[in-house]
C-alpha cells in the first residue's frame, strides 16, 4: 500500500516513533498509551483487575456496556471501583517531557533540525514525520489556565480537583503565542493566542460548513457567550452521582443540566443523552491533575452532540432506505422494538415536511451513498 | 474538519497498518474516508473449505466508534459473494459475538478482520445459519439492528 495516505496527512504532525534499533524505548513508549483510544493517557484510571485507562474512555465504555467488564481482561468491574491513578498520571508526563530527548538521541544520525513551520494541511510530504518532534498537546492542554480558573470559582471540595501545592512547575512551552498550533478539543490548525476563543465560542469549523439547525444552536450559543462574559456560577467540583434515569423526570433532567448551565431543549432522550455524557466528562475531569475549564468541556459536549446529530441523520437515512428494500416490515418493528418504531415515526414525519416544503429538491440526501 | 475521536483513533489505525503492513490472508482494499474501509480475507493453506476463496469484510465506523463496535459485513455484489459458513447469512451480516456484546473498545479494525479470518479459518462444512432466507427478507441494512442470540462462545 502506499505509505503516504491522503488521510494520513492530518497525523503529520504526531511525533516520529522511535527506531527499531530502540525496542526498549518502544515499549516504553507504549507502556503509556490507552488501549481505548491508543493516545497518550490522559486523567489515567484504574479499574478492579488493575488495568489503566483514560477516565473519559472506561466511563465512556462502561456507559455503554450491560455487562460491566474490563475491556482489557473481562474482569467484572462497576463504575464505582474507578480510582484515579496519580503515578500512572506524573509517569506520563515525564515521558512526555522525556520524549524529545530521547528520540534525539537516538537517531542513527545527527537529530533534525527542531523548529520548523507547520506542515501544510494537505501536505502529502514523507519528511514531515521528521519535522515536528513535539508530540502535539492534546485536547486536555489548556493545562496552564484551567486549575487557576477553577480553584478561584469553587468553593468547597476544591481538594479533588487542584492540588494546592505548587512545588510541582508547570512545563514550559518552546512554542510562542505566535505559532501556529492544534485546537485541543477539535484539531482544527490556527495562531495558538486565538485558541482560547475559537474554544470559548464552541470551536466553530475553519471551514463554513452547514451546522445543525435549531433552537439548539442558539441554546448552546447562549451558553457559551454566557460562559465568556458573565462569571461562571459556582459549581460544585464533586463528582456528580447519576440520577436514576428511569424514575427522572424531564424537569429532574433540566435541573441538573441548570447546575452547570447547559442547554434545557429537547425531549427526555435527548436531555438524559446530554446529562450522560456531561457525568462522563465532568467526572473524568476530576481525575486529573490538569482538570480542563467548565467551559472548554461544555465545548466538547456540544462538540459531541454535534457530531452525534450528524450521525443520526445518516441513520435515518439509512433507515428509509431500509424500509423501501425490505419487506418484513412488521417483523423488524418486533425484532427492534419501540426504538424503531420511533425512528420510523420521526422519519415519516421528516419525510412529510420534506415532501411538503422542498418537492424533490432533497430527495437526493436520502439516499445512502456508498 | 473536526477531527472526533473515532476519527484519530481510525487513523491511527491506518497508520499502523501502513506502517506495519497486515497478516497474512488479511489486505486493505479501501479506506478512503474515516467511515468505510473494505479488507479482503481469505483462508490461508490447505486445510481450509475456503481454500482459492477470498471475501471482502466491510466495516462502517460511526462516532461512537471504538467505545461502540462498527457495522461489519460481508459485501455481495458483482465481484465478492459472503463465505457459506454458519455464521454468515446470505446478505452479509454476520452472527459473532465480537460484533456485539462481546464487543470491547481496545478491539481494533485489525483485530475484527483477525476474528472474521480465525471463524472461517476453524469453518468444516460449507452450509448458511439455520433460517437463513426468513432472516434475510426481513433484516435491517444495519446489522447492529438485529438482535442476534449466540449459539456458543467460541465465535
Ligand atoms: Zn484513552
Ligand atoms: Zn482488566
Ligand atoms: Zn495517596
Amino acid at each position: 500500500m502506499n505509505t503516504n495516505h491522503p488521510l494520513l496527512a492530518s497525523l503529520a504532525d504526531e511525533p516520529p516513533p522511535f527506531p527499531d534499533s530502540h525496542p526498549q524505548l518502544q515499549r516504553l513508549d507504549r507502556s503509556v498509551l490507552c488501549t481505548i483510544c491508543k493516545e497518550i493517557f490522559r486523567a489515567p484510571v484504574t479499574v478492579t483487575c488493575g488495568h489503566t485507562f483514560c477516565s473519559e474512555c472506561i466511563r465512556s465504555s462502561l456507559s455503554v456496556m450491560t455487562d460491566k467488564k474490563c475491556p482489557l481482561c473481562h474482569a467484572t468491574i462497576t463504575e464505582g471501583s474507578i480510582r484515579r491513578n496519580r503515578a500512572m498520571e506524573e509517569v506520563t508526563e515525564a515521558w512526555e517531557t522525556a520524549r524529545d530527548s530521547l528520540i534525539t538521541l537516538s537517531q542513527p544520525v545527527a537529530g533534525p533540525s527542531r523548529r520548523r513551520p507547520p506542515p501544510e494541511p494537505n501536505s502529502k510530504s514523507s519528511s514531515s514525520t521528521s519535522a515536528n518532534l513535539k508530540r502535539p498537546r492534546r485536547s486536555d492542554e489548556s493545562r496552564s489556565q484551567s486549575p487557576n480558573k477553577i480553584s478561584k470559582k469553587s468553593t468547597d471540595h476544591v481538594d479533588h480537583v487542584v492540588s494546592s501545592d505548587s512545588e510541582e512547575e508547570e512545563q514550559v512551552q518552546e512554542i510562542s503565542e505566535n505559532d501556529e498550533g492544534e485546537c485541543p478539543l477539535c484539531s482544527a490548525r490556527m495562531a495558538i493566542a486565538s485558541i482560547p476563543m475559537h474554544i470559548e465560542r464552541g470551536c466553530p469549523p475553519v471551514s463554513k460548513k452547514k451546522s445543525a439547525p435549531g433552537n439548539q444552536k442558539a441554546d448552546w450559543r447562549k451558553v457559551f457567550s454566557m460562559a465568556g462574559s458573565t462569571k461562571e456560577k459556582n459549581v460544585s467540583m464533586k463528582r456528580i452521582t447519576s440520577p436514576n434515569y428511569h424514575l427522572a423526570t424531564p424537569t429532574d433532567l433540566r435541573n441538573i443540566l441548570n447546575e452547570y448551565s447547559l442547554p434545557t431543549v429537547g425531549d427526555k432522550p435527548a436531555l438524559e443523552a446530554r446529562v450522560r455524557q456531561w457525568i462522563i466528562l465532568f467526572n473524568s475531569n476530576l481525575d486529573t491533575e490538569h482538570p480542563k475549564s467548565l467551559s472548554a468541556l461544555r465545548a466538547k459536549l456540544n462538540a459531541e452532540e454535534i457530531s452525534k446529530k450528524r450521525d443520526k441523520e445518516r441513520g435515518r437515512d439509512e433507515a428509509v432506505e431500509n424500509l423501501k428494500t425490505t419487506e418484513g416490515f412488521a417483523e423488524h418493528v418486533r425484532n427492534s422494538g419501540a426504538e424503531f418504531e420511533r425512528l420510523r415515526k420521526e422519519i415519516m414525519e421528516r419525510d412529510a415536511k420534506r415532501a411538503k416544503a422542498a418537492k424533490g429538491l432533497e430527495a437526493s440526501s436520502a439516499i445512502e451513498v456508498d | 474538519m473536526v477531527l472526533s475521536i473515532s476519527s484519530r483513533r481510525l487513523m491511527k489505525e491506518l497508520k499502523e497498518i501502513e506502517t506495519k503492513g497486515t497478516p497474512p490472508g488479511i489486505q486493505l482494499l479501501k479506506a478512503d474516508d474515516m467511515e468505510t474501509w473494505i479488507f479482503l480475507i481469505s483462508v490461508l493453506g490447505d486445510e481450509t473449505v475456503y481454500k482459492g476463496e477470498t471475501f471482502a469484510l466491510k466495516l462502517k465506523f460511526e462516532p461512537g466508534y471504538p467505545i461502540d463496535y462498527p457495522q461489519v459485513t460481508f459485501l455481495s455484489d458483482d465481484q465478492y459473494q459472503p463465505p457459506l459458513h454458519p455464521h454468515v447469512y446470505s446478505n452479509g451480516h454476520i452472527c459473532a459475538s465480537i460484533l456485539g456484546s462481546e464487543w470491547s473498545p481496545v478491539l481494533t479494525a485489525l483485530s475484527i478482520c483477525i476474528t472474521i479470518q480465525s471463524m472461517l479459518a476453524s469453518c468444516k462444512k460449507k452450509e448458511r445459519p439455520p433460517g437463513n432466507d426468513r432472516y434475510v427478507r426481513s433484516a435491517p441494512l444495519n446489522p447492529k439492528l438485529t438482535r442476534w442470540a449466540y449459539e456458543d462462545d467460541t465465535v
